[in-house]
């Protein structure tokens, strides 16, 4: 089953400094009925202005990623970690008993894209951890690139969650499938372009709920550019 | 100085309760090796919704002075208990732990 969400009729936000469409209830934004999918509970599509960012603020018991696709961020923590991270580069914090951090566009002059994801832990009352990996972007090329994983996958940041988290660049035309294993779950978003899923089109901004789907046929009917999230 | 106390739902920033919005009469005491917050506050939606993500509260004592900078502190909730008595039209909120900050410490 393979439930699609258009880019329309999500949610959008526009604070001045942060531009953002939310696929699930984030902030003023509340719907009962849109508060996850699986373990995700957050996945919003953040454009910050140069300079600007979210100040210090906690977490805790909390997976969360961040996915530069333009710009660069500066990921400061109580933990010490102060890092600046770029397209190609994933950061990951895992909140556990509480961490206190800040987000900010460490450009004075770009705008800053990021996909900020959010998803419930394995375990709640962990140790907090922050980690900043790097994959190569070439590898996205008519690929699923794993980019987050509990696995242990090279050039992937790991995770406290059964799931793992792949990027794909795909030419007009080529074709991927993804085995989904029974049980599990796929989340798509369509950072860009327009893709044919299980004979569903996807366009820039869509998102889709994937269950029980077995294997999943992927087709770019232009270049696409997306994110496969593959959970409990 | 003055002191706010705010529940929040961790997952977004909902506010549940906010003294600067609306002042409710609260006490906090060391408990064990953690807080209890004990809030008098009448039964309403707002606190039907925070008891429904008990398991997702940022719990914060801002602390401002006219000399110094803000002190926040915010407190892990973990299990809790988190709970609301009708009789006695009392929220308690037990915290595991918390972190106090300064906001201006980090860098912009």
């Amino acid at each position: 089953m393979i439930d699609v969400f258009p880019a329309a009729t999500r949610h959008s936000a526009d604070l001045g400094w942060l531009r953002s469409q939310p696929s699930f209830s984030f902030g003023a934004y509340y719907d009962p009925n849109r508060t996850g999918f699986s373990v995700m509970r957050v996945c919003n599509d953040d454009y910050l202005a140069p300079g600007k960012g979210f100040g210090a603020h906690p977490h805790s018991d909390m997976e969360i990623v961040s996915i530069v696709l333009n710009g660069l961020i500066r990921h400061e923590d109580n933990l010490g970690n102060s890092v600046v991270s770029s397209f190609g580069e994933v950061q990951r914090m895992s909140a556990g008993t509480g961490v206190i951090h800040t987000e900010f566009n460490a450009s004075e002059t770009e705008e800053l894209r990021l996909l900020q994801l959010w998803f419930m832990p394995r375990e709640r009352g962990q140790a907090p951890s922050y980690e900043a990996s790097r994959f190569d972007t070439a590898k996205l090329q008519n690929a699923l690139l794993p980019v987050v994983s509990d696995q242990g996958l090279e050039q992937t940041a790991s995770i406290g969650q059964d799931m793992t988290i792949y990027l794909s660049k795909l030419e007009q035309g080529k074709q991927l499938e993804y085995e989904g294993k029974p049980g599990r779950k796929q989340f798509i978003y369509m950072i860009e372009g327009q893709l044919l899923v299980h004979g569903e089109t996807l366009a820039t901004g869509d998102t889709a709920q994937i269950e029980a789907a077995g294997l999943l046929a992927f087709e770019a009917k232009e270049a696409a550019f997306f994110m496969l999230v593959d959970m409990p | 100085m003055k002191t706010t106390f705010q529940v929040k739902h961790a997952v977004g920033g909902r506010m549940f309760l906010d003294t600067n919005k609306e002042a409710v009469p609260y006490t906090l005491t060391p408990q064990g090796e953690g807080w209890l917050f004990t809030v008098h506050v009448p039964w309403s939606e707002k606190i039907a919704e925070l008891l429904a993500h008990k398991q997702e509260l940022n719990v914060f004592i801002f602390k401002e002075f006219e000399d110094q900078p803000t002190l926040k502190t915010w407190y892990y909730i973990k299990d809790g208990p988190v709970e609301y008595d009708t009789d006695q039209e009392s929220l308690t909120i037990a915290a595991d732990s918390r972190i106090e900050y300064y906001p201006h410490e980090y860098s912009v």
